[in-house]
Order: C-alpha cells, then structure tokens, then sequence
C-alpha cells in the first residue's frame, strides 16, 4: 500500500495526531514516520484518490491541526510515496533544509488575499476618470453602438486601462498589506482576481493584519471585492524561489 | 473578470477551519503551492486544473473587447455618478501619480493610496509620518530603495 504524505514537522512537534483521519473513502488513520530530526505526516493513500472536495478538505483540516501545534511543512495535495521507508529516505535527505525552512516558519502563517474588481463599478469608474474613454463611449452610444470595429476598438482602449488600473492596484495593495508582513507570495490571478498574493504573518500580528483588510473592503467597496481566507498552512513560503 | 457574487464572505480566522464553503478559495494553494519532493508521485488533477487556469486568460481577446465596449454603453453614467463620494482608488492614484512622478510609479501609487486609506480609517491625529516605513519586510522588492 503506498503512502500519502500531508507534511513535515520537526520532531520537537507535539504531531498529535491520533485523533485526525486522512483522505480517502474511509478516512485513514494518520501517523509520523521518523526521518533523521524531522517527522513526516503520513498516512495510507486510498487507491481512488483523486482531487476532490472531501480529500482536498482532509488534507487542509490535517495541515490546520498541526500548524495549530508547531510549524509544519505543507506539502502540495496529492503527493503519494511508494512507502514509508521512503518517504523517511526523502525527507532525511533534505534535512537541513527542511529544518532552515521549519525555524525560519515558526509562529507564522499565511494569510491569502484575493481582489477581484467588480465590472460595473470598475468600468463606472475608469470611464470617470478618462474623458476620452468616455467621449467615445458616448459617440458609440449615440449610434446605437458603432460598428463592431469601433466597438472592438474602443473595448480594447478600455481593457487596456483596466488592465493599468489593476496593476497599478495590485501594487497599491501589496505595499500597504506588506507592511504587516514577513513576506509576500504573489499567487497567479485566479477566478477573476487581479490579485492573489499570500502574506506570512507573525502569529501575534494576525488581528491587526486583519483588520487592515477589513479596512480595505470597507475602503473598495464596492468597485472591488476583497477576501481574505486564513491562518492557513504556509503553503506559499516552503518551496519556490 | 468575473463579476463575483459572492457575497462578502471573509472573517473565517480564530482557530483557522477551512470550512467545506471556504475551500474554494484555497484551492490555488493546496493544488499549486505547498512542497513537492520529486521522488513522489502527484495524483492526477485531471479536470481540476481547469478552475484555476481559465481565469489566467481574462483580459486580451476579441470577445472581452466586444464585452468592455457593450458593458460601457449600458452603464448609466448619471447613476454610477452616485458614487462618487465612493473611494475611487485609481482616481486618487492617477492625479497624484502624476504628480509626484520623480518618487516613481509605485512609490506615487502607494502613498495615495495609503493617504486615503489613512483618510478613511479616520486617522485621529493628523498623519502620524508622511510615508509608514515597512516594520519587518525582508528582501521583497526594495520598496524603499528609491526613496
């Protein structure tokens, strides 16, 4: 039977992890696998295991309960190992940089958020804000529309300052929420988001880090729609460059 | 760009707990993020990657111009006018932007925004320090550098 992998921990961590059950139809037991200072979080990999809602739940509510106890490496969904022995080989290979990573993630978390503008508004807005956008589009207008040239082009002239608009925003938001972070994490837009970064946050500074996002809500409602989803795993702050 | 529904969701934190409705948002990072050790085998993400893939094409094609420009004909500008008194983030941006262009694009947008921010938050005392320095922020982007 091959085995699924949620994380790594130091073997300092408490890794209470009777109570938790895994992915898979009937959910697993989880367990640790001692690999050299650290400990992997692992448990049986069902055979069906596929990306869906009820093991994608599992392997978030596994990592929420041991970042609760300590820090924890995130690992990726789905990663399966053809055993325990070596998952242990793996990790211990890695060691030093597992652990570098582990004491460089202690008592922070990540806190993603997601900025999506709401068209309308948005359009509203920049129309407001370029007379020329807005001279054509009541040229186009008093014709019934234009030509579906002069629509394209003037769609075009629109998306390109949106496009502008949204940079210059994302910017705007990473500098006022980068000052209650350790660091940033840009994430690819996604579902309409023009921005998605993730922030690692000093534990003690989540409430305050909250409120500033809350504060901007109230501020961009309604030309933009902010959500916030955390503390979370620091899936964002253990792998990439 | 979606016109997201959704309604303001947010404030799940204290003690974390993904609930089932809030996974959704997660999704990019459990399936993107997290560690990976090579020697691992992935589980296929046959028909999952969709959901984070198509919002990357958003903006740049025929069909979203053709749905700018009718989206621009129908709006009333008259009533948008009403919000006016709304924070027009970009709007600040641009006129001060302008403005201050030897502090640098980011620099510029920055502090507007953060003026209104500070404005909005109802900041008692007048501006405590023109520009807030960063407390902690490690090697991202020397925000600072061009000052």
């Amino acid at each position: 039977m091959s085995t699924y992998v949620y994380g790594i921990v130091l073997d300092s961590h408490p890794a209470r992890v009777e109570e938790l059950r895994g992915v898979g139809e009937t959910p697993g037991a989880v367990r640790t696998v001692d690999a050299d200072g650290l400990k992997a979080v692992v448990g049986e990999a069902p055979p069906d295991l596929r990306a869906k809602r009820r093991d994608l739940k599992a392997h978030q509510d596994v990592l929420e309960a041991l970042i609760e106890q300590g820090p924890v490496l995130p690992m990726r969904f789905g990663l399966v190992a053809d055993d325990e022995r070596t998952v242990a080989g793996a990790v211990a290979a890695r060691r030093d940089d597992y652990r570098a990573t582990l004491s460089e993630l202690d008592g922070r978390l990540e806190m993603n958020v997601k900025v999506a503008h709401q068209r309308d508004a948005v359009l509203g807005a920049l129309l407001r804000q370029h007379e020329q956008l807005a001279d054509l589009n009541e040229r186009l207008r008093g014709r019934g529309g234009g030509t579906r040239d002069e629509q394209i082009h003037f769609g075009e002239l629109v998306s390109e300052a949106l496009a502008e608009r949204q940079r210059r925003d994302a910017e705007a938001l990473s500098a006022i929420l980068g000052e209650h972070a350790v660091r940033e994490s840009a994430g690819p837009p996604v579902d309409g988001c023009f921005f998605n970064s993730s922030f690692l946050v000093e534990r003690d500074e989540l409430d305050e880090f909250t409120s500033v996002v809350d504060h901007l809500r109230r501020t961009l409602d309604p030309v933009a729609e902010v959500r916030l989803r955390g503390p979370l795993p620091p899936y964002s702050f253990v792998g990439g460059k | 760009m979606t016109v997201a529904t959704t309604q303001s969701s947010a404030r799940q934190q204290g003690g974390g707990g993904a609930g089932s409705g809030n996974l959704y948002d997660i999704l990019d990072l459990i399936l993107d993020k997290g560690l990976v050790i090579d020697v691992f085998v992935r589980v296929s993400l046959v028909g999952i990657e969709l959901l984070t893939i198509d919002a990357r094409i958003v903006v740049a094609s025929v069909d979203t111009y053709l749905r700018f420009a009718e989206a621009c004909n129908r709006l009333d500008l008259q009533q948008s006018s009403s919000a006016k008194g709304l924070p027009d983030l970009v709007g600040d941006m641009t006129e001060k932007g302008a403005k201050g262009k030897s502090k640098g694009a980011l620099t510029g947008a920055a502090e507007t925004f953060a003026e209104q921010f500070k404005k909005s938050s109802g900041g008692d005392e007048q501006e405590k320090e023109p520009a807030q320095r960063p407390k902690t922020r490690s090697t991202r982007r020397g925000g600072g550098s061009s000052e």
